[in-house]
């Protein structure tokens, strides 16, 4: 195994586990650690846009190619750069504008189609379905999406939830039971939602114990048990030395 | 206090320890819990099945190291099926960060496959603009990537013959942690430029994808480590995610016995209260 793997393992053995030292309580270790990934997502987002904009997409074309043509996005670009000099800050308004113009002429229109009138399409379904010999079935699988018994589901709820958010009327009498049940509907979403979410929060824990496992192997260097048990260490000294510095109470 | 106030009040750190080893155990002893395949991830192995030999495969992971362990196992689940059925794949992502992750998984999985890149395979890293670098690739795949991410020029590549834009891809899966990235790819690719597409994605969003999924707009859905899991089990491939199935099974099963119980608790402390009142009065 190369040293740059088992220098990779250590240290993301040792960030995972100053991280999870946080659980217990804040504590340097875990300050540590957070500044780490700060600073290195944001120094490693900087080098990789400046290679793949300034370098590739803009020097090499102009330069090696030719294609003079990009001067004029950026032109427009740097106009931004203006922001910085009060008395030329008005000239960024020039990038702005291009920016909001072009961005909301390209997803205006695609929203629309994509997210209302798609979405409308496939909600206003028929709630009894015509059979070839021209009689009317009607299916009941709660399982199958499509059946005609979750197409009157899929009405109610969207009826009852659309009403519990119209607040022009008193949801008073039959209302009230309209807004009720929107109510049921939409914590069933939520219920869901929360479902899904508590599984992605295990799942990534999953994930570093997974790793933590597999880089306490001999081929690591034990790399788990060893900071592992310096990482405890540390936060002992730590916490020793909290409690000689505390003002008696 | 009473014993149901005492856990009511018990120390989170016990939760945590609790979930931890729920978690930790079986993961060392796996026990092996049936893995059964939803048709969402079906439709989206029987898509892949149905590609012709040579057919263009984009994977788009618009994921970053945070989402690694739920999408990580996906994309090594897609690329080796790709792969092994001899379709040219496209990798790409839309998201900064996870560059280099993206670039290490697909070179990773076409090595373990014995595939060439250039010939069988591509990786073309990242270009700022998220819905803008789609519609450029929809008009010019060559002029929104006109080097890969070996910097070599995307147009003398033997794997991209013949590929002109987005409309000469057969399939484009876009796995996604965030807003860009499968809706992204809908609205401003497949509406347009008509190439079927399918999704992966974390748990967290995958609730707000499922309306795509049911009309049509993706013809399947990976969701979380559950969707890896069940896809290695499609392609006999069992790897990290059918691992930490066991572990996830146990957690959700804390997670609901600690649910109930606090509801149990609380009701107790509820009704000993109203008792309490009612002999007051």
């Amino acid at each position: 195994m190369s040293f740059e793997v088992i220098l990779g393992a250590w240290v993301a053995t040792g960030l995972t586990l100053f991280i999870l030292t946080f659980l217990y309580q804040d504590n340097p270790l875990f300050k540590l650690a957070e500044h780490l990934y700060v600073g290195v997502s944001v120094g490693y987002a900087i080098v990789k846009t400046y290679d793949t904009v300034a370098v590739r997409l803009i020097y090499e074309p102009m330069i090696k190619q030719g294609d003079w043509s990009l001067l004029i996005p950026l032109g427009i670009g740097t106009l931004m750069l203006t922001r910085y000099v009060p008395k030329a800050a008005w000239m960024s308004r020039i990038a702005f504008a291009f920016v909001v113009g072009v961005g909301s002429g390209l997803a205006i229109p695609r929203v629309i189609s994509s997210y209302i009138l798609k979405q409308i399409e496939d909600t206003v379904r028929p709630l009894v379905a015509l059979a070839t010999d021209g009689n009317a079935t009607f299916t009941y699988s709660l399982l199958n999406p499509a059946s005609n018994l979750n197409a009157i589901v899929l009405l109610i709820g969207v009826v009852s939830v659309l009403f519990y958010f119209f607040f022009s009327v008193e949801h008073t009498g039959p209302g009230k039971a309209v807004a009720r049940t929107g109510i049921i509907f939409l914590m069933i979403a939520f219920g869901a939602a929360f479902g899904y979410t508590v599984m992605a929060r295990m799942s990534l824990l999953i994930g570093r114990l997974t790793d933590l496992i597999e880089y306490a192997q001999p081929q690591y260097g034990r790399a788990t048990w060893w900071l592992l048990v310096i990482t405890i260490i540390t936060l002992i000294v730590f916490h020793a030395r909290r409690k000689g510095t505390e003002p008696p109470q | 206090m009473s014993f149901a106030e005492r856990m009511l009040h018990i120390d989170r750190r016990i939760i945590f320890l609790l979930i931890g080893l729920c978690t930790l155990i079986p993961l060392l002893y796996p026990v092996g819990l049936a893995i059964k395949v939803s048709p969402e991830v079906k439709s989206v192995y029987d898509y892949i099945e149905s590609l012709p030999e040579g057919s263009v495969f984009l994977l788009s992971l618009d994921f970053d190291p945070a989402s690694k362990p739920e999408l990580y196992p996906q994309a090594v689940a897609l690329l080796h099926h790709a792969f092994k059925k001899n379709l040219r794949v496209i990798g790409m992502t839309l998201w900064l960060p996870g560059t280099g992750m993206a670039s290490e998984v697909v070179s990773r999985v076409a090595r373990e496959e014995g595939k060439v890149s250039g010939k069988d395979y591509v990786f073309l890293g990242w270009s700022p603009g998220g819905g803008s670098v789609i519609i450029n690739m929809g008009q010019d795949l060559y002029k929104a990537f006109p080097t890969d991410y070996n910097n070599q020029p995307t147009a003398e590549l033997p794997v991209l013959k013949g590929v002109q834009s987005l409309r000469d891809v057969n399939y484009v899966i876009s796995l996604a942690a965030g807003s860009t990235g499968i809706e992204t790819w809908y609205v401003f690719g497949k509406d347009k430029y008509k190439f079927e597409l399918g999704g992966g994605c974390t748990g967290v969003i995958a609730p707000g994808l499922y309306p795509l999924l049911r009309s049509g707009q993706i013809n399947g859905l990976i969701g979380g480590l559950r969707g890896a899991a069940e896809y290695e089990v499609l392609i006999g491939k069992k790897g990290k995610a059918v691992a930490g199935m066991d572990a996830q099974s146990a957690t959700h099963f804390a997670i609901i016995l600690l649910v109930i119980l606090c509801n149990v608790f609380y009701l107790l402390i509820r009704t000993s209260k109203n008792r309490a009142e009612q002999n007051r009065s």
